[in-house]
């Protein structure tokens, strides 16, 4: 025999496929594509050398490792896909004298031929396009340099070793199948003799069981912290709803629609009921995949894009002030030095003081039962709990510039959630008559996503605050926290270096105090808040061709089952534009209904998400409805654009 | 009555480049009459299938008419055709052409419901077709479950529920086995009594005896009949196998 006749097979076999290989290939090359940028990026040198790039280089690792196995579970799912829409060829081969080790072979050459294409398409690709995503990810952290970036080849080195081993792994996997199966079989292919799919009234009720308990989870859920346990479980569960109402409910609801027989027995629904109920049998799984990845870039876009724009804001609740000193347990001396360290350099690097102010305070942890304010040292972190801070009215007065007076058992109550609407409470055993609760204070503004309320009880001076806390504590504390917050005014780089000089002369002392300045956090939150948007929109990007390559397969394949079946109809009296109004019905039901699924899970998911920003600081809950929404409006675009494209395949392949 | 009319029927197909011409039919002329059961025979590419396609209305003749029920099947329009085959025409096919995705009752009401009809409607008509047909224990089935002779019969009874004016059979016990052909057969003479035209093309001599006129096709043209009148089957069938000795043989040409 010839030396190049299997490789003419096997590239011959390609291009007469090239309808289903194609688009493999193609989304074959984006995938490696995208890992390579994502590798390359993770690991420049440049890159770590930036100030505040830990977070954004863990993220980017995160995402190497995302990418390395989404990539794996989908070429294995379109693989199994294409072998089985060739199933018929390779059968005939078998039966016209290919043995199995020579169809082996004429795939092994097949698969390499792909594997390499896509190799070498997929690392220039990812060699062209690094550069320029670098220098946008660059600009989403706001970095204004210029890098080195180079060809890695490491990262050349890991996508060949892992992409190889994907493809072998599909080639064996593919041998291993045909080996297992007799000619026959493989020539029948497809069709053989369907069953219709039973009703699984457990499998569907549990399915809505669980999909009701994930929504009801992500509905009820109130506190920010349990909000990241418990996303994950309303997560997995409303995963497992869906797989299990997209593959048994659905059924179930159809042949409940098919028992109606004056539902039934119209033309419209007649073909379309009972054609759903086998697409549904045969693809479920597929749209139960699709809802789920459309869900997928719907949160992980709209959460990222949020977190990007609401920055500025998220920078306002968490540094009220451009300079925040917090000293623990300090005493009046300390506290001198901390004021003189500051007006030092106020005069030093020439920047103007615009507020300058100090709040002392004493707080711990207590669960308020009707007016009472329990203090349960054995008690262990509990969700439930809120703060309290003791603050002396003095400091109170000087922060609002107000003139307040109490008496020995009167307080002031303010809380940065909802009011407590409390006339007396006790604490530490005694009894405190609430004077009035503030509506609002320069203590701490009002929130709606904080994590914890803190009750600001403002005593009548610092002795009454330490008699309080003493009984509640025993011993003889007479420490206090001081909390400094500065805003100056000046040039930027005359702010610059005030802020390094308050970071070192912070740094200098020999007690405990730390500073944060709002200017030089801002860099590790554009590192981590750009690194999310960026690795958002990547992994969006990487589902979302996964979804148009499933909806793309899924037209064909259908199309192929079709035909047979809307030949029959018009041969027994359909018309042709009832066929085509059918056929549209059918393509339409199957390809929104998941679109639709993906649109309920994310509103709502959209109390959860709510919280969970909430940890990042984000309460701006009108922007992250507004970038949800923009973001389900172009995904839907987008979808609707793929379906348009997907279907005129479908139409031709079915006429 | 006649119900068919063919006059001077002419098919060419034309390969896909436009080089070289095919000529199916050439010259075709016959006709039906109501209550007729007409079988058309011929060998492998002798033309059955094209005049039968264009009895369907699923082909166009390049020249020539059709008249079914005095109406010419070109002046139809093309939006108007599914509606007319719907109510003229019954189909029986080689390969039965159930919807595996319906059950067998289903698959009969098919036309039905197309034409819109009520479930009540329909429900009343099924009863006594497939009463006749002894079809009645494998309504609930699917075409999976069952034999291919219970196949056929349902789609008999899909091809007579629209009580069509013609039923149109392209090689009906061409997928059977003999038991079930014999069946099939005694139930297309048995509707035929009760006053169903059909008209039968085939290959199958035996499937031919059966039928009350049998004309052959020969290179696109209708080139011998036999009438039954009070043969018995078995006569006819020695009769149509004379006939087809001779046309293969091409002696009846100079006879």
């Amino acid at each position: 025999m010839h030396k190049w006749f299997y490789t003419k097979m096997a590239l011959g076999n390609l291009g007469k496929n090239r309808k289903i290989i194609l688009p493999y290939l193609i989304m074959s090359i984006g995938i490696i594509t995208m890992f390579y940028i994502m590798h390359a990026i993770a690991i420049n040198e440049g890159l770590a050398s930036l100030p505040g790039a830990d977070s954004i280089i863990t993220i980017l690792f995160f995402g190497t490792v995302v990418i390395g196995i989404f990539s794996a579970i989908f070429m294995f799912y379109t693989n199994s896909f294409l072998i089985k829409q060739r199933k018929k060829e390779i059968g005939l081969y078998n039966i016209l004298g290919l043995e199995k080790k020579h169809i082996a072979k004429m795939l092994s050459i097949e698969t390499f031929f792909i594997a390499l294409v896509a190799m070498t398409f997929g690392l220039l690709g990812g060699m062209v396009l690094s550069k320029l995503m670098f220098m946008i990810l660059l600009r989403l952290l706001g970095f204004d340099v210029t890098l080195k970036f180079a060809v890695s080849g490491v990262s050349i080195l890991i996508s060949v070793l892992l992409f190889g081993g994907i493809f072998l792994s599909t080639l064996l996997f593919n041998v291993g199948h045909i080996h297992l199966s007799r000619p026959i079989e493989l020539l029948k292919g497809g069709n053989l003799g369907e069953r219709e799919p039973k009703s699984k009234w457990i499998m569907a009720l549990t399915g809505a069981m669980a999909l009701g308990a994930g929504y009801y989870i992500a509905l009820t859920v109130e506190s920010p912290l349990e909000a990241i346990f418990i996303f994950f479980i309303a997560v997995v569960l409303v995963m497992i709803g869906t797989y299990l109402l997209f593959t048994t409910g659905s059924i179930v609801v159809l042949k409940m629609l098919r028992r109606n027989k004056n539902f039934y027995y119209k033309t419209k629904n007649f073909t379309s009921v009972s054609g759903m109920i086998y697409r549904m049998k045969q693809n479920a799984v597929g749209l139960a995949n699709i809802c789920i990845l459309s869900t997928a870039v719907l949160v992980s876009l709209s959460t990222t894009v949020s977190l990007y724009m609401g920055m500025e804001d998220v920078l306002e609740t968490r540094y009220p002030h451009e300079i925040g000193i917090m000293m623990p347990g300090g005493i009046p001396e300390d506290h001198e030095k901390v004021n003189e360290m500051v007006n030092q350099l106020v005069a030093e690097k020439n920047v103007e003081l615009e507020h300058f102010n100090t709040v002392r305070t004493k707080g711990f942890p207590v669960v308020v039962s009707d007016n009472e304010f329990i203090v349960d040292l054995d008690k262990g972190f509990d969700f439930k709990m809120n703060f309290v801070q003791l603050v002396p009215l003095e400091d109170f007065n000087i922060l609002e510039n107000s003139n307040v007076e109490l008496n020995e058992d009167e307080i002031l109550i303010y809380t940065n959630l909802e009011a407590l609407g409390l006339e007396s409470i006790v604490l530490g055993g005694s009894e405190f008559q609430v004077k009035e609760e503030l509506a609002d204070s320069l203590l701490e503004p009002k929130s709606e996503t904080a994590l914890m309320m803190n009750i600001y009880v403002v005593v009548e001076d610092a002795e009454t605050l330490h008699g309080i806390y003493n009984t509640i504590f025993g011993g003889d504390d007479q420490t206090l926290d001081y909390i400094t917050s500065i805003d100056v005014i000046g040039t930027d780089e005359a702010e610059l270096a005030f802020n390094n000089g308050i970071y070192g002369g912070v740094s200098g002392f020999d007690f405990d105090i730390r500073a944060d300045s709002k200017m030089l956090s801002k860099d590790s939150f554009l590192s981590a808040y750009g690194g999310f948007l960026f690795l958002g929109i990547f992994l969006g990007t990487l589902f979302l061709m996964a979804t148009v390559l499933i909806i793309y397969y899924k037209q064909i394949s259908e199309g192929y089952d079709d035909k047979v079946r809307f030949d029959i109809m018009q041969k027994v009296g359909m018309g042709e534009s009832e066929v085509k109004s059918t056929i549209k019905r059918q393509i339409v039901m199957v390809f929104f209904i998941p679109l639709i699924a993906a649109i309920v899970h994310i509103s709502f998911a959209f109390n959860v998400i709510v919280k969970m920003l909430a940890l990042f600081s984000f309460s701006n809950i009108s922007l992250f409805m507004v970038c949800t929404a923009v973001t389900v409006l172009i995904f839907a675009i987008i979808y609707f654009i793929v379906y348009a494209l997907t279907a005129r395949a479908y139409y031709r392949i079915v006429q | 009555m006649v119900i068919l009319e063919v006059n001077n029927l002419k098919k060419v197909y034309t390969t896909r480049f436009g080089g070289n011409q095919v000529k199916a039919l050439s010259n075709v002329t016959f006709s039906v009459e109501k209550g007729e059961y007409v079988a058309i025979m011929g060998e492998s590419g002798s033309g059955k299938t094209t005049l039968l396609n264009i009895l369907a209305a699923l082909d166009q003749p390049t020249s020539g008419e059709v008249l079914l029920d005095g109406r010419n099947m070109k002046n139809i329009k093309s939006s108007e055709m599914s509606a007319f085959r719907r109510d003229h025409l019954g189909f029986v096919f080689q390969d039965f052409n159930l919807l595996d995705n319906f059950s067998i009752e289903d698959n009969i009401f098919l036309p039905l419901v197309l034409a819109k009809n009520d479930h009540k409607t329909i429900s009343e008509k099924l009863s006594p077709i497939a009463k006749k047909l002894g079809i009645e224990a494998i309504l609930p089935k699917f075409p999976y479950e069952v034999s291919g002779g219970e196949k056929q019969r349902a789609a008999v009874a899909r091809a007579l529920i629209t009580s069509p004016l013609l039923v149109l059979a392209d090689e009906p016990t061409g997928a059977l086995d003999s038991r079930a052909t014999d069946h099939l057969l005694e139930l297309f003479t048995k509707i035929n009594h009760e006053g169903q035209t059909v008209l039968m093309v085939t290959h199958s001599t035996k499937a031919a005896s059966h039928a009350g006129r049998v004309l052959f096709i020969k290179d696109g043209e209708v080139f011998h009949q036999i009438y039954r009148g009070d043969m018995t089957t078995e006569s006819m069938y020695q009769k149509i196998s004379d006939t087809l000795t001779l046309i293969t043989t091409g002696g009846l040409q100079n006879a």
